[in-house]
This record gives C-alpha cells, structure tokens and sequence, in this order.
C-alpha cells in the first residue's frame, strides 16, 4: 500500500530532486532552446510541493491541487504539458488516503496517456516523452511491492533520458537544429528522469 | 564574455517592464497583473482580440494593445507562454458579446496553451476563433506550414483584423479575414549576433566575428544558413528573392514590406536594407505600397533583421490606412 503521507513525502523529494537540477537543466537547455528550462522546472517543482504540503484531502484532492497550482504558473510549454500530467494522474488516482499497487499503476498510465494526447510526442523524439514514457512502461509491467515499483521507474526514466542523447529533435525550438541535436539529451527528458528518481526516494 | 543589461532583479523583469509600460502609455492601457488591457476595450461594441506570448520581445506584443490593434495581450514570462488560466481569463474579460480572436504564434509553448485555452472556452460557451500565424520559411515547406515558426509578421495582421472589427465584421468574417492575411506572407530571419536570456545571462550560440545565420529564430535557435557575413544590399537580395518564390510573388504584385531590427541592428541599417529590398522588388514589378521599418519584435541584444513580406491588395491597404493608437504603433 502508498499512503498519503508516503505519496507526498516522495513527491516532494521529486521536486527537490528537479530543484536541486536547476543548473544541469539551463546549461542543456541555453545549447538548443532558450535557456530557461532550469528555472521553469524550479517553479514548477516548487508550486507542487507547496500544494503537497498544503493538502489536507484525499490523493486525488492533493494531485489536483499540485496540478492547479501548476496550471496557474507562467511558463513556457512545460507549464501545460506538467498541468496536463498531473492532472491526469489526480483523475486516475482515488479520493482515498491509500492506494494498492494496481492502483498506481493505473494512475501513472492514464497520466501518460493523458499527456501523450497532448503532447503528441513518443519515444525517439527527444521530448519529456523519452524519460516518462519507459518510466510509465517500467510501472505497468511491474510486479511486486510499492519501493521497487518506484525504483523500477526510477530506473526507466534514466535509462529513457541517457537515450535521448541519440536522437535528433523533432519538437519545440531544438527542431530547427536537426541532426545537431545528437550527443546532448533533452532538457525535459533530464528533469522528467530527475523527477522519478526522488519520487523512488521514501 | 558578461552580460551588461540595465535589470534589478532576474525574477521580476515582466513585472517590472509592464509597470514601466503602464506609466509610459496610462492613456492608451492599463496593466492588471500580466494583463495589458486597451483603453478602448471597456467601450468595444464589436469582435475584440485577444493574443499571448513571452515577454523579452519588446515592443511585441504589449506594445501593441490599444485602438485599433490588440485589447488584451497575455504576457507569459521572458520567451515563454503565459499559463492558459490566464489567456481563458482574458478571452472572458475582452468578450463583448460578439466573440473573441484568439490569436497564436506557432511556438511550441504557445500551440500548446492556445490548444488548451480552445478546450477551456470551448466548456465555457464562448464565442472564440483562433487563428495561428506561422511564416518563417527557413523552418519548412509551405506545404508543411504546421512546421513554420510565427515571427514578425503577426503584427501588421492585428491591424488589418482590428480594422475588420471596427467595421462590425462578424467573429467569422474577421478570423478569415485574419487566416488570409496569414496565408499570404512569408518571414525570414538573420542574425549577426546572438543575444543573451536576459534572466539568467546564458548566451544562445555563438555566430563568431565573420558569420552570420539566415534563418535565425526569435529565441535564438539556429535555421541552418549560417555563412560568411555580406552587404546588406546582397543579404536583403538573397533573403526576398527566398520569400518571392515562397508566397509566390509575381510581377505587378502589391506588396507590404517589413524590417523588422531584432534589438541590436541600427536604424541606418534598417533604411539601408529597406532601400535595398524595395530597389529589388522594384526590378522584379513588384510595389511596395505600404511598410515597416523598426524594432517591433526583438530578441533582446540580438543583431539581426527579419523580412516580412505580405502580398496585398487594395482592401488590406484601406484596413492599414486606419487609425491606430498604441504605444508602439500610431497612426491617424
């Protein structure tokens, strides 16, 4: 079982996790983007947690506050696809204080699905897709207890975010450098990686 | 090398600019919160328009909002979209019972809020048409516009749309009016020099003391022509004859030409490459029968210039000759 306490404690090491990043991220992002994915991710990281810590309701009502505090933020194109996820994960989470394993699993793949509808995006196409996307994938095909289900998808998100080293862009301001884009990972790939390796922290 | 910017604090430069733009223009908008709000909207009894973006791009596009221009603009944070809540909350306020024109620049961050403010109002029963510039040819084919940035040639087109309103002109009649004036311009981009975000100084690229980029974005990101700098006359040559052949251009054409200085190109520069591309459309049989030549949208310290050239005929030309009052852009 994940209790409540124990979703918001790993949620909020994710977002230290992606905090602590910030400068990692604006460096990969100032060589193919406009250098402020360190910063987007920090006010992004920062507004869950705040929400998180917030919260005194159910799962859901802790993941739709993490999700409305992120859709208020400016920010770029991470502000609607991090809402659009966290969003789909409060509407396939429970209004409940615990969740079983199924349970979880359910939540982050109706979360993926949800963010893959708007993001159009999939594996190979160096996006935030690249990390979450085998971290969803690790999640479902997982059998066993709550710690190595998040260590699974921690695991997942790395391997997803060293892949996106070799490809070639195919979204956003990156897609204008083509081939050029080979060798350095994506930004969003990085912090989405960042974000599961603190949620596989207790 | 260090960035040198005039700034207090990294974090509250839209905030600060917009304060600034609020005491310098009190007569033609008012700013609530990253709202910039027209003079002219509490009176509307017409279609309104509405449109987003990052700041750092200065005058685009808050300098825009007034009389016969923009009523609202959302301003995100520097190069980036503002959040949907924001632009839905906006729609709502410019609504004036004849529906909203919701104008988009193809970005990445914009599609994507602009797609989600489209469900948003869509819930909500307004009356909202949303219609995307992307002309940047340096990015795709015509045939793959979808691909195609938006640059500097959205700002004319909210005039042409303004002055559609104006003439009572339904939601429909101005977003088609507004689509065929996307339709029929081209942009490209140059860059000399790269500039540097002004919130955390990180350059974006480097283009060395010889070369240049054709194709250049306006965040920076590179288009691929990177060359040996040339004369403005060959450098403005090149780049018409490119959006010539893409709109496609034919002789006897009436066309709208702008340059548009990216932050660090001077105003000599500007009226020697306006010389230049109007003495080579002039070769071709092509008029220029209206323009714009300054900074509109810049990239901060970039030096550079986009081309804009929009294929007119005599309606559009009657829409340009109408009054605007902003803080950008003036006319009687």
């Amino acid at each position: 079982m994940l209790s409540k306490e124990a979703l918001a404690q790993r949620l909020i090491h994710a977002c230290q996790s992606v905090m602590a990043a910030q400068d990692e991220l604006t460096d990969i992002d100032s060589q193919f983007g406009d250098a402020d994915h360190g910063i987007t991710m920090t006010k992004i990281a920062n507004a869950i947690q705040e929400a998180v810590r917030q919260n005194d309701g159910s799962i859901q009502s802790m993941l739709d506050d993490a999700a409305m505090a992120v859709m208020v933020l400016n920010g770029g194109s991470a502000v609607p696809l991090w809402n659009t996820w966290l969003d789909g994960l409060q509407e396939h989470s429970v209004a409940a204080n615990e969740m079983t394993v199924s349970q979880v699993k359910r939540m982050f793949a109706g979360a993926c699905d949800a963010l893959a509808a708007l993001s159009k995006a999939k594996v190979g196409d160096k996006t935030m897709m690249d990390a979450l996307i085998p971290a969803t994938q690790a999640i479902s095909a997982w059998e066993g207890d709550m710690d190595g289900l998040f260590l699974a998808a921690a695991e997942a998100a790395q391997q997803g975010a060293e892949n996106s080293r070799n490809f070639v862009s195919r979204f956003g301001r990156a897609r204008s450098y083509g081939q050029a884009t080979i060798g350095t990972p994506d930004a969003g790939a990085v912090s989405m990686k960042y974000f599961f390796v603190g949620l596989a922290k207790k | 090398m260090k960035m040198k910017k005039f700034i207090n604090d990294p974090n509250t430069l839209t905030d600060e600019l917009l304060e600034g733009l609020a005491l310098a223009h009190a007569d033609l908008v008012e700013v609530q919160g990253h709202l910039v709000i027209s003079r002219g909207l509490e009176q509307a009894d017409r279609v309104t328009i509405v449109t987003f973006g990052g700041s750092g791009h200065e005058p685009a596009q808050a300098g825009f909002v007034g009389e016969g221009m923009l009523d609202i603009q959302c301003v995100g944070d520097v190069f980036a979209a503002p959040n949907p809540q924001l632009v839905f909350d906006a729609v709502k306020m410019a609504d004036k019972g004849h529906g909203v024109l919701l104008l988009v620049l193809n970005h990445a961050g914009d599609m994507l809020c602009g797609n989600m403010v489209m469900k948003m109002v869509a819930k909500a029963g307004l009356h909202v048409r949303k219609v995307v510039t992307q002309e940047d040819i340096s990015n795709a084919p015509r045939s793959h516009s979808d691909d195609r940035r938006g640059l500097a040639g959205a700002i004319p087109l909210y005039h042409i749309a303004a002055a559609a309103a104006r003439e009572g002109k339904t939601l429909d009649e101005v977003a088609d009016i507004a689509q065929k004036y996307a339709d029929s311009m081209a942009t490209i981009a140059v860059a000399a020099r790269c500039a540097t975000h002004p919130a955390t100084g990180t350059e974006f690229g480097d283009l060395g003391d010889v070369d240049m980029e054709i194709g250049m974005g306006q965040h920076g990101e590179g288009g691929g022509g990177r060359q040996p700098m040339k004369s403005a006359k060959e450098t403005v040559e090149i780049m018409a004859n490119a959006l010539v052949k893409d709109i496609p251009l034919t002789k006897g054409d009436q066309v709208f030409v702008m340059i548009n200085g990216s932050g660090a190109t001077t105003l000599m520069e500007m009226l020697i490459l306006y010389k230049d591309c109007v003495r080579y459309l002039e070769s071709l049989g092509i008029q220029v029968v209206a323009n714009m030549v300054g900074e509109i949208l810049t990239v901060q310290e970039q030096a550079g210039f986009q081309l804009n050239i929009a294929k007119w005929d005599d309606e559009t030309l009657r829409r340009w000759n109408t009054p605007a009052h902003t803080p950008a852009f003036f006319k009687e």
